[in-house]
């Protein structure tokens, strides 16, 4: 993780970031649960949703987050080809 | 009573996979924690929209959602104010005037900045009176999760509140404050994700704004028109809303306490600390969208709020109600481990605060001194498992309030609210001298006690006990300003030379290095003006 592009300390407290980067597990974390709803979605029965308005709410809401969580990741991933 | 809500494999699933995450994360922390400042303030070293979204979601938790869809189904429009008039202006005067100081000092808490700008004896007061608050916090919404799981999904107390608290113990014992903000990131994106199926289906369901104006009486419908007198749903007039919550109880509470703070002192530089809350301020003025629209769609579409209930409803368990009427399981689940991801990170919020401010405050001042930094890293990760465990016993010492929003705001009150009066002399006087402030502090705190009592007893009253809180928040303030410049004009003043890089006047101002669209002034101006924006829309 620590290559040569670290702060180094000045003197003023600056140190090494913790470089984990925040955007790789919230993009995993959100894509897997974009995909585990998109196919819940796609397994249940319409009347499942009656509650929802008769929305397929799993579905709808399952490929948004894969569309969200999927931006994380390909910022992240942008950002360390960059790097 | 059987559970409201049943989940099932795909729910759980997506529980448990929040959990193996924020352990995960925790873990891959561990190897960062060689130092103190790593362990309590991350290095120092986070870029500004980590601690921004961290400063936010520390104040996101579950009882806060919970309390506001409550307010929201009995107040109306006008719970707004607790973010418009109650937050933005506190958080762009936090990042812009006082950041500098906070920050530029290098203070590593809240009270050590009291200690060199005042005194020990104030410092103390500020340490022990804020160790005790926040677990008692911690206690409070430990025991809060606990109940709610137990109402709406049949767990069992004792489980929750167990597994709760070794899941924060792991993660916050192995990653320390970092731990604990890159939780509350990902809690601020899983509230969002999890709520807003709620709002989309409400406002459909109830035919959007149209069908809030068409079925909903006037006085619910705005946010500033009925605050004339104190005959509106909230029962506050205008002077104790922009006063007691606008002026004292949002300024206590995001320009001092610790909590909050201890985020922007984590950033990597000052002008990304001087970002953190007004980053914060954005999404802040946009959580209405998430509590108060359900709020009034409870009213609208459950049974239990209808006309007939009103007298009797449990505004508490408006938002559950809400997930049982439109969400199926699946949608559910996610939603379930946004409160569940709330509780923790605000239970893990308390826990670093708590443990930030016994090692550096309490127990490397009077406790062992001097010790070499291992040391205090070392005692830091172990007052976590003391700090855990308190809040585990408080948790079964609580008792709830009718309403939980209240209690918190009673808490504050006693202690934060004073605790602003002393920090804006403090930073903007350089004649505040050291036992102005210690009296002054000490006075505002009976203050507010005082009041609580002289309102318990019926001597005072006010149309709510909201009102009784911010009037209380006000007065005690107002005790804390008057005794300090009181006590101030008679007792010695520190040699200026000490206070350089304390006080506003005998502090070079911040070069500001970042560019104009960087600036923490064209931000927080432009917050303001939002917020003014949305006041007057809502009129």
């Amino acid at each position: 993780m620590s290559d040569n592009t670290e702060i180094k300390d000045q003197g003023t407290g600056m140190k090494e970031g913790h470089v984990l980067d925040l955007k790789l597990p919230i993009g995993w974390l959100i894509s897997a649960y974009g995909v585990l709803l998109t196919v819940y979605g796609l397994m249940t029965k319409k009347e499942v949703y009656a509650i929802s308005l008769g929305i397929n709410l799993n579905l709808a809401w399952g490929i948004l987050m894969i569309v969200i969580g999927g931006g994380f990741l390909l910022t992240a991933f942008l950002k360390r080809k960059k790097a | 009573m059987a559970p409201v809500i049943t989940l099932n494999l795909v729910d759980y699933a997506i529980i448990g996979g929040y959990i193996l995450v924020m352990i995960l994360v925790g873990y891959s922390l561990k190897k960062y924690m060689k130092t103190g400042e790593d362990f309590f303030l991350s290095g120092r070293s986070l870029p500004g929209w980590i601690t921004g979204l961290a400063f936010l979601s520390a104040n996101l938790g579950a009882l806060e959602v919970i309390g506001m869809v409550a307010n929201s189904a009995k107040y109306g429009i006008a719970t707004v104010h607790f973010y418009w008039v109650g937050a933005v202006l506190a958080m762009v005067f936090l990042g812009i005037f006082m950041m500098p100081f906070y920050y530029g000092s290098r203070v590593r808490t809240v009270p050590e900045y009291l200690k060199l700008r005042y005194n020990e004896a104030t410092r103390g007061l500020n340490a022990i009176s804020f160790a005790i608050m926040t677990v008692l916090m911690s206690g409070i919404s430990l025991y809060a999760m606990a109940l709610l799981f137990k109402l709406m999904l049949g767990w069992s107390l004792t489980g929750s509140i167990l597994f709760a608290a070794v899941v924060v113990l792991l993660y916050v014992f192995w990653g320390g404050l970092s731990s604990s903000i890159y939780n509350e990131v990902i809690q601020f994106f899983l509230i969002w994700l999890g709520l807003l199926p709620i709002v989309f289906l409400g406002l459909k369901e109830v035919g959007g704004f149209a069908g809030f104006v068409a079925k909903l009486k006037q006085p619910m419908l705005h946010a500033v028109k009925y605050l004339g007198t104190s005959n509106n749903p909230l029962g506050v007039d205008w002077f104790g809303v922009v006063m007691g919550l606008g002026f004292v109880l949002a300024f206590g509470y995001w320009t001092t306490d610790f909590l909050v703070v201890q985020r922007a002192l984590a950033s990597k530089n000052l002008n990304s600390a001087r970002m953190t809350p007004i980053i914060a301020a954005f999404p802040k003025m946009l959580v209405p969208i998430i509590v108060v629209i359900p709020g009034l769609v409870a009213l609208l579409v459950l049974p239990e709020f209808s006309q007939a209930a009103l007298p009797t409803a449990d505004y508490n368990s408006a938002l559950i109600l809400l997930m049982k009427h439109y969400l199926p399981n699946g949608v559910l689940g996610l939603a379930i481990t946004a409160l569940l991801a709330s509780f923790m990170s605000g239970m893990a919020g308390n826990v670093t605060a708590f443990n930030t401010i016994w090692t550096y405050d309490i127990y490397g001042t009077y406790i062992k001194k001097g010790m070499p930094d291992a040391h205090y890293l070392k005692v830091g990760k172990y007052t976590t498992v003391f700090g855990v465990a308190v809040s585990v016993g408080t948790a079964y010492i609580v008792q709830s309030f009718p309403n939980l929003m209240d209690y918190m705001q009673l808490i504050f009150s006693f202690f934060n609210a004073p605790l602003f009066a002393t920090f804006l002399l403090g930073m903007f006087w350089k004649g505040a001298t050291p036992w102005g402030g210690f009296w002054g502090l000490l006075v505002g705190i009976l203050t507010a006690a005082g009041h609580y009592i002289l309102y318990r007893a019926g001597i005072i009253s006010y149309h709510s006990d909201m009102a009784a809180n911010f009037y209380q928040a006000w007065w005690a303030w107002l005790a804390d300003f008057v005794v300090t410049i009181g006590v101030s004009l008679f007792t010695k003043k520190r040699d200026p030379k000490e206070l350089v890089g304390l006080v506003f006047g005998l502090t070079p101002k911040p070069k500001t290095e970042a560019r104009w669209y960087a600036r923490p002034a064209v931000w927080g101006t432009l917050a303001l003006a939002i917020a003014i924006l949305l006041n007057v829309i809502f009129w």
